[in-house]
């Protein structure tokens, strides 16, 4: 049995029930006059359909479809993924407080560094060339109003 | 004479400043993505749509499909040098580019590479030019059941063509349906699956969505591990012009090539990296020397880097004729040009004559700055290839966040960018699939509204579908296919056949 493979066909199968008991209650109208819940309906069961035979699968076959043995994120550097989705995370929630330059500069100050360890200073020049060069492309050129913050920049 | 004063018309549009500058910068950004391993035109193109915001529709679709077909003349380049593919449909270049590099012979490999990509994009335009029209003048008579089995269709070569398991290839269809769908329901106006969130009552938008699921899970994906710096076949690159002998042995796979490539393009599900496979295969199968092949043969060159380029342009007649695209590729420029309220279709040609032109002259002479850009400036593209990932990867994000946000002036589509970008990469990890998601997005809301109409012409029946010669036709290789993909002779055939581009 593969674990993986499990866990992917489980995920489905809720997200295929849900989107089907929710269309249900959109209304599902007649044939001859499909209502709004009509195509969620329709796509829902069908996923709820294929992820159950997908599921089956697993059981039924003897082969192993892919590194079974193996954990999905065995010898990654998965925690470095994690980290970049938090921080990105934190930047939605920052951007408009501290504006987009200044954000956007610590953002990229951690992109450069965090992730693959360089000198300070490389790190820190590099951010304000990124932060410049996109702020004359897009804000001057064209044109794009971004965030300014509680600084107004 | 017709399509000649149209094609001058055309080239009328294309001339002014502004189109030409966009058109290079379009082939200009394709040539580098097609370098870059690690971001494929679905991703620059995505990346790029909100720049194009401020533009007029036509210098927005000369600069998206600039992308498309640069990328296939720059992703030659690191499969010849590096044997790294540049993007999915020069895979098949690197078995005997690499190896013509490791034999003193890259500059051959790198011209022929060029210029067999140039003469296939010009025929393929030529065949775009002649082929269209007709089209979209029959296409004018279809209505919802035609268009609703053709889309099916569509979405099953997509499917068919997977490269993993037919379940979750179409499980992922069936849930870009879903994601489609969301936001207000056309004909009533009610609300489906925004859960009080106002930014969605719109639906969800193709550039966050896109963007997150190839672009932000690339970059996970890659800096999952280490970032060292890729290596370089280091050889000097000289004679970079084909010898006679060079172009004798390359001419005939060119033409094939450019054939095979138009007509795999127009299909739908089909495009680029299919007919690069093709065109290799069949080389392979009528040389008088296949035991060459994967050895150096030039053949292996010509013959697919022509495929993948003519496919580009074959890819654009469904899209531009029939509203529906036949590739993720065109799925995004399908979502660009309905961003700029054009809306692809028959009705195309007639009433905007000066986009489909305009794009048609536009292919013509971004070919010759292709030619330009990709023979005498191979040195750039080689110190391109030298930008270490972890200078590459924050920049990514960044244009990303930039593309997000600028759309609507909203973080709620960052967040929206995000969201995709975690399930793209759970769902790259998990082994699904992101090409049939994005196709059947796009289509989803087509497809329901064409359902819905059908169903209500035919008060209720499905035998809609089956009573017009179109859309029976449609409906029965739809069938057909889906049947032959859980036959196990099929589908071990299907097991070989090359993913279509993804990123």
């Amino acid at each position: 049995m593969n674990i993986h493979h499990i866990l992917g066909s489980i995920f489905w199968l809720l997200i295929g029930a849900y989107v089907t008991i929710a269309a249900y209650k959109l209304g599902l109208g007649y044939l001859r006059k499909p209502g709004p819940g009509f195509i969620f309906f329709c796509a829902g069961l069908l996923l709820l359909f294929l992820a159950s035979i997908d599921l089956a699968l697993t059981f039924i076959s003897r082969q192993k479809t892919y590194n079974a043995d193996k954990p999905l994120w065995f010898g990654t550097r998965w925690k470095r993924v994690l980290m970049v989705v938090g921080v990105l995370w934190v930047y939605v929630y920052i951007v408009h407080v501290l504006g987009f330059l200044f954000s956007t500069f610590l953002l990229m100050v951690f992109l450069f560094e965090a992730v693959e360890p360089t000198k300070w200073w490389i790190a820190i020049l590099s951010s304000l060339i990124t932060i410049l060069g996109s702020y004359c492309i897009f804000e001057l050129w064209l044109k794009v109003s971004f965030p300014t913050g509680i600084m107004g920049f | 004479m017709e399509i000649l004063h149209n094609l001058s018309s055309g080239f009328l549009e294309i001339i002014e400043f502004n189109n030409l500058l966009f058109c290079f910068i379009g082939v200009l950004i394709g040539t580098l993505v097609g370098v870059l391993p690690g971001i494929g035109p679905v991703g620059a193109i995505s990346l790029l749509l909100p720049a194009t915001m401020k533009t007029t529709p036509l210098s927005s679709i000369i600069m998206l499909a600039g992308i498309y077909y640069g990328a296939m003349y720059g992703g030659s380049t690191t499969s010849i040098l590096v044997n790294i593919p540049g993007e999915a449909a020069s895979v098949v270049t690197c078995l005997d580019g690499y190896q013509m590099a490791r034999q003193g012979r890259a500059g051959p490999a790198l011209g022929i590479s060029a210029f067999g990509s140039f003469i296939a994009g010009t025929l393929s335009i030529v065949g775009l030019m002649l082929v269209a029209p007709p089209l979209a003048a029959v296409a004018i008579q279809f209505g919802p059941p035609e268009y609703f089995s053709l889309m099916c269709l569509g979405m099953t070569i997509l499917i068919y063509l997977a490269s993993g398991s037919i379940i979750r290839a179409i499980m992922m269809a069936t849930f870009g349906i879903i994601i489609g769908c969301i936001g207000q329901d056309p004909e009533t106006g009610s609300t489906r699956f925004v859960f009080g969130v106002p930014d969605l009552l719109d639906g969800i938008g193709l550039a966050p969505f896109v963007m997150g699921l190839f672009g932000i899970s690339e970059v996970f994906l890659n800096i999952e591990h280490s970032l060292e710096v890729r290596g370089i076949f280091e050889t000097k690159i000289k004679g970079l012009l084909p010898n006679l002998q060079d172009w004798k042995d390359s001419i005939m796979p060119i033409m094939r090539g450019s054939l095979l490539g138009f007509f795999l393009g127009i299909l739908p599900g089909g495009g680029a990296v299919v007919s690069s496979f093709a065109s290799y295969g069949i080389e392979k199968k009528i040389s008088k020397h296949p035991e060459k092949f994967g050895h150096g043969a030039i053949e292996g060159v010509a013959g697919p880097e022509s495929a993948n380029n003519s496919a580009t342009g074959g890819a654009f007649i469904p899209l531009l004729t029939l509203g529906i695209p036949s590739n993720v590729v065109m799925a995004v420029l399908l979502g660009a040009l309905m961003i700029h309220g054009v809306t692809p279709g028959p009705l195309l040609i007639s009433r905007n004559p000066q986009i489909f032109w305009g794009v048609v002259a536009s292919m013509y002479i971004g070919n010759i700055m292709l030619l330009v850009l990709n023979l005498p400036l191979i040195g750039i593209w080689v110190q391109v290839l030298k930008i270490p990932y972890r200078i590459l990867f924050p920049l990514i994000i960044l244009f990303c966040l930039i593309g997000a946000y600028s759309i609507n002036n909203s973080t709620f589509d960052i967040v929206l960018m995000l969201v995709f970008g975690v399930l793209g990469y759970l769902m790259r990890k998990y082994k699904f699939e992101g090409a049939p998601m994005v196709l059947a997005f796009v289509l989803g809301p087509m497809l329901e509204s064409s359902l819905r109409q059908s169903l209500l012409i035919s008060k209720g029946s499905f035998l809609i579908f089956f009573s017009r010669p179109i859309a029976a036709a449609g409906m029965i290789l739809t069938i057909l296919m889906l049947i032959s993909s859980v036959i196990p002779a099929f589908r071990k055939k299907r097991e070989v056949i090359p993913i279509e581009e993804t990123t």
